[in-house]
């Protein structure tokens, strides 16, 4: 689940209605996924982000001291992920609170700035956390009820229960 | 509530055992009783219900009810835990018992069509007591087989009553061979079939066997060699069971080959490879028909009242969980592999789209329209996690959900698709619905395609592809045979002549307009069998399909290819409500916000595009 995906997604059970937007993430594993940098694409995305809800992401994803972040194996765009082999052991991610390095969640912006069209640096941390950050495992907490969604293998299960749903 | 889990941090130990030979070996796993449970009542409850902390019985031996949480907090404390009913006794025969056994085996065939060896494409297959039959998943209980079970086998399974590791006495045996890559497809045995306690031994190798909840919830747990599977319960009647067909295991490499639960801890894996697998599945033979607390996948309770038309919203919700959710779990690789070719008219649509849109694909099934547009932010939902999971394989961005409770944020997308979803749903109010959340999605200014099943497959005096015989058409709902796919035929787009003749006669009114339900052309209340590649005759409708394997051939994109549980012509129903001629848009106008931008027939489909206001 990307961050820019996280952006969009907000609590639907019932009663909750705009208060379950934005969900509390909780990231445990995390995996940086290269993607072409397309500074059209991005600029426009920018108007589209709820900026609170994803600087409160970056946050959680950065800063929780058991989130393990793994670089892209093998190159390329995440395929290889799969290939038997692929799943030996994982170094263990040297750096600042156990971040791997090439975690480089650099600081987000407070808010998008002015002629940020052009700002080709902006847009690149931009891409950066919108587009390049994976979670692959954690949890969307509702922030209203305080219902748990899981993440995993980067699925968010947004599925209610019965209950849930009922009126 | 969290803190009493953490003062309890023994409660998924591994717990000592004496085994057969006196030795004493490890074992985990909880056993759940009849009545210790939270039964699920008529309605569905949430996954995982509190149940009651350990009880110490004698010295060595703790029993422990896991503590279910819901599967998100459960998670979130990193606990993780067998499904209910599961049991798997560790070392329950010696070496010598397990070659002896093996060597048992005579797989040849006999000519007096006794203990017939069927040799389904990916494993072998021998049945004593009673033959299983694999077309219809169920056993002949007139035609037991001679011989009855082996002798070999009496001495262990006497050996196991005695030691309380099982509660009846089988009747009947079914021996699989398994070389590394062969596997079995997820199923749950038939209710009717057998009685609940379902045990199985694995010999010769270990292996890792997949335990999936309708949820989606995926438990995997190893199954070390010499060890005995206990399924009662939750574990045999709700949660399918299967072995992915592949060459090497994810296990648990600190423990190495011991029995349990795999965890997701990346730190701690390691690859194992499979050697050949003999599996012993003892059963007994129900009599009666089964009368579990698990009715909407229980063949006799589901048989005994054949699906009708629903009359509540409750009644809806289980008809589309046992007719759509559960059935697209079930198929969902051969299902994915008959869809591979985008429709031209939607690809037009996205291909319109602005660039940097944010667009949602309600039902996104496969995520075939996922990457049509490089230019977009597609995100795909669909209520089958295993569907889902494949958009996940393909790199798309995805999640669970239903579509009548999107979790988006409201005005938040450029544009939805909702491709052959709305005809899964089983009221008017429902479809409505449905078409509410996708216009919740969009932007003032957004808009929404949707391609809902027509009843007319005749149009303009043209067939659709549905109807014409022999070849697979452009991702038409079924798939009769699996032979190699033909050229890939464009869609024709019928040229409106001026005066329409549809085959179907049919009235102008839709059910808006008569503000009720449509059961009208439904005589009775049940729900007909449609005939594949016919017109349909009634708007509710079971329509079949075939999970048959290619022979012969091994599609990537179906991983459970040729035999396993599914083998050879094991049918699945679909409910659909088709449309007639003007309801899908007489439906979306009944929405408040909405404009019926075009309105058109498509191969087969009603298709509409709507702008939100």
């Amino acid at each position: 689940m990307k961050l820019l995906t996280h952006n969009l997604l907000s609590s639907h059970v019932r009663g909750v209605g705009p208060r379950g937007f934005p969900l509390r993430l909780q990231a445990t594993e995390v995996r940086i996924n290269p993607v072409e940098f397309n500074p059209e694409f991005v600029a426009r995305m920018i108007p589209k982000v709820e900026w609170a809800a994803l600087l409160e992401a970056a946050d959680t994803v950065r800063t929780l001291p058991h989130a393990r972040a793994r670089p892209e194996w093998g190159g390329g765009r995440g395929r290889s992920h799969r290939r038997p082999g692929s799943l030996a052991r994982v170094g263990m991610p040297r750096g600042d609170l156990g971040l791997c390095p090439q975690l480089h969640l650099v600081e987000v912006p407070k808010e998008p700035i002015e002629g940020y069209e052009h700002d080709e640096k902006f847009l690149r941390k931009m891409h950066h956390v919108l587009l390049e950050v994976d979670v692959l495992e954690g949890t969307l907490q509702c922030p209203e009820s305080g219902r748990l969604f899981p993440i995993s293998r980067g699925i968010p299960n947004m599925l209610l229960s019965d209950e849930e749903t009922e009126t | 509530m969290q803190s009493k889990e953490h003062s309890q941090p023994s409660l998924f130990q591994r717990i000592r055992q004496p085994h057969l030979d006196g030795t004493t070996q490890p074992f985990t796993g909880g056993r759940s009783r009849p009545g210790e449970w939270p039964r699920p009542s008529g309605r569905r409850r949430g996954l995982w219900e509190r149940s009651s902390p350990p009880r110490r019985l004698t010295g060595n031996v703790v029993q422990f009810p896991p503590t279910w949480l819901r599967p998100a907090q459960w998670k979130e404390l990193g606990l993780q835990a067998l499904p209910p009913g599961l049991m798997v006794v560790e070392e329950i025969i010696s070496s010598e018992d397990e070659k002896m056994l093996l060597e048992g085996i005579n797989w040849t065939e006999d000519t007096g069509n006794q203990n017939v060896q069927k040799s389904l494409k990916h494993r072998r297959v021998k049945h004593f007591g009673y033959e299983f039959h694999y077309e219809n998943n169920n056993v002949d209980r007139g035609k037991p087989l001679p011989g009855g079970l082996p002798d070999i086998c009496d001495g262990i399974l006497e050996k196991w009553l005695k030691k309380g590791y099982i509660k009846h006495k089988p009747d009947q045996l079914t021996v699989n061979q398994y070389e590394p890559g062969h596997g079995i497809p997820a199923h749950i045995d038939t209710h009717s079939a057998f009685e609940d306690e379902i045990v199985s031994l694995s010999l010769g190798s270990e292996v890792v066997m997949d335990f999936k909840h309708p949820d989606g919830i995926t438990v995997p747990v190893m199954l070390p060699r010499r060890s005995l599977l206990v399924m009662t319960g939750e574990s045999r009647y709700l949660w399918t069971h299967g072995i992915t067909p592949r060459k090497f295991d994810t296990v648990q490499a600190s423990t190495g080959h011991k029995s349990g639960i795999i965890t997701s801890d990346v730190g701690d894996l390691t690859l194992s490879k499979r050697g050949i697998r003999t599996s012993f599945t003892f059963r007994k033979v129900r009599q009666t028909p089964c009368n579990c607390s698990y009715p909407l996948v229980c063949d006799s309770q589901m048989k005994a009242t054949p699906p009708s038309f629903p009359e509540s919203e409750r009644e809806a919700s289980q008809l589309e969980q046992e007719y759509v959710h559960r059935v697209y779990e079930e198929i969902a690789g051969h299902f994915s592999s008959t869809r591979h070719t985008p429709w031209p008219h939607v690809v037009e649509f996205l291909k319109a789209l602005p660039r940097g849109s944010l667009v949602a694909d309600v039902g996104c099934g496969n995520g075939k329209y996922l990457g049509i547009n490089k230019e977009l932010y597609m995100i795909g939902c669909d209520r089958s996690p295993s569907l889902v999971d494949i958009c996940r394989e393909r790199h798309f961005q995805a999640f669970i959900c239903d579509a009548l409770a999107v979790p988006i944020r409201g005005g938040a997308c450029d544009a939805c698709v909702s491709v052959a979803v709305i005809h899964h749903f089983a009221t008017a109010e429902r479809r409505v619905a449905a078409l509410q959340e996708l216009v919740r999605l969009l932007r003032p200014g957004g808009k929404a395609l949707v391609y809902v099943w027509a009843m007319e497959q005749e149009y303009n005096k043209k067939k659709s592809k549905y109807l014409r015989e022999n070849r697979m058409s452009q991702g038409k709902e079924e798939e009769v045979s699996s032979d190699t796919p033909g050229p890939e035929l464009l869609v024709e787009q019928v040229p409106d002549t001026g005066h329409k003749e549809p085959a179907c006669r049919m009235p102008s009114i839709s059910d808006f307009q008569e503000g009720g339900r449509n059961s009208r052309e439904v005589t009775n209340s049940k729900l007909p069998v449609h005939t594949n590649r016919t017109s349909f005759h009634s708007q509710d409708v079971l329509v079949p399909w075939h999970l048959k394997g290619n022979p012969g051939k091994d599609k990537p994109a179906e991983p459970f290819g040729p035999g396993g549980s599914h083998d050879p012509s094991a049918v699945f129903h679909r409910f659909y409500h088709v449309f007639r001629e003007g309801e899908l848009e007489a439906a979306c106008q009944t929405l408040s916000d909405v404009r019926v931008l075009r309105s058109y027939y498509d191969q087969g489909n009603w298709c509409v595009i709507l702008e939100k206001v």
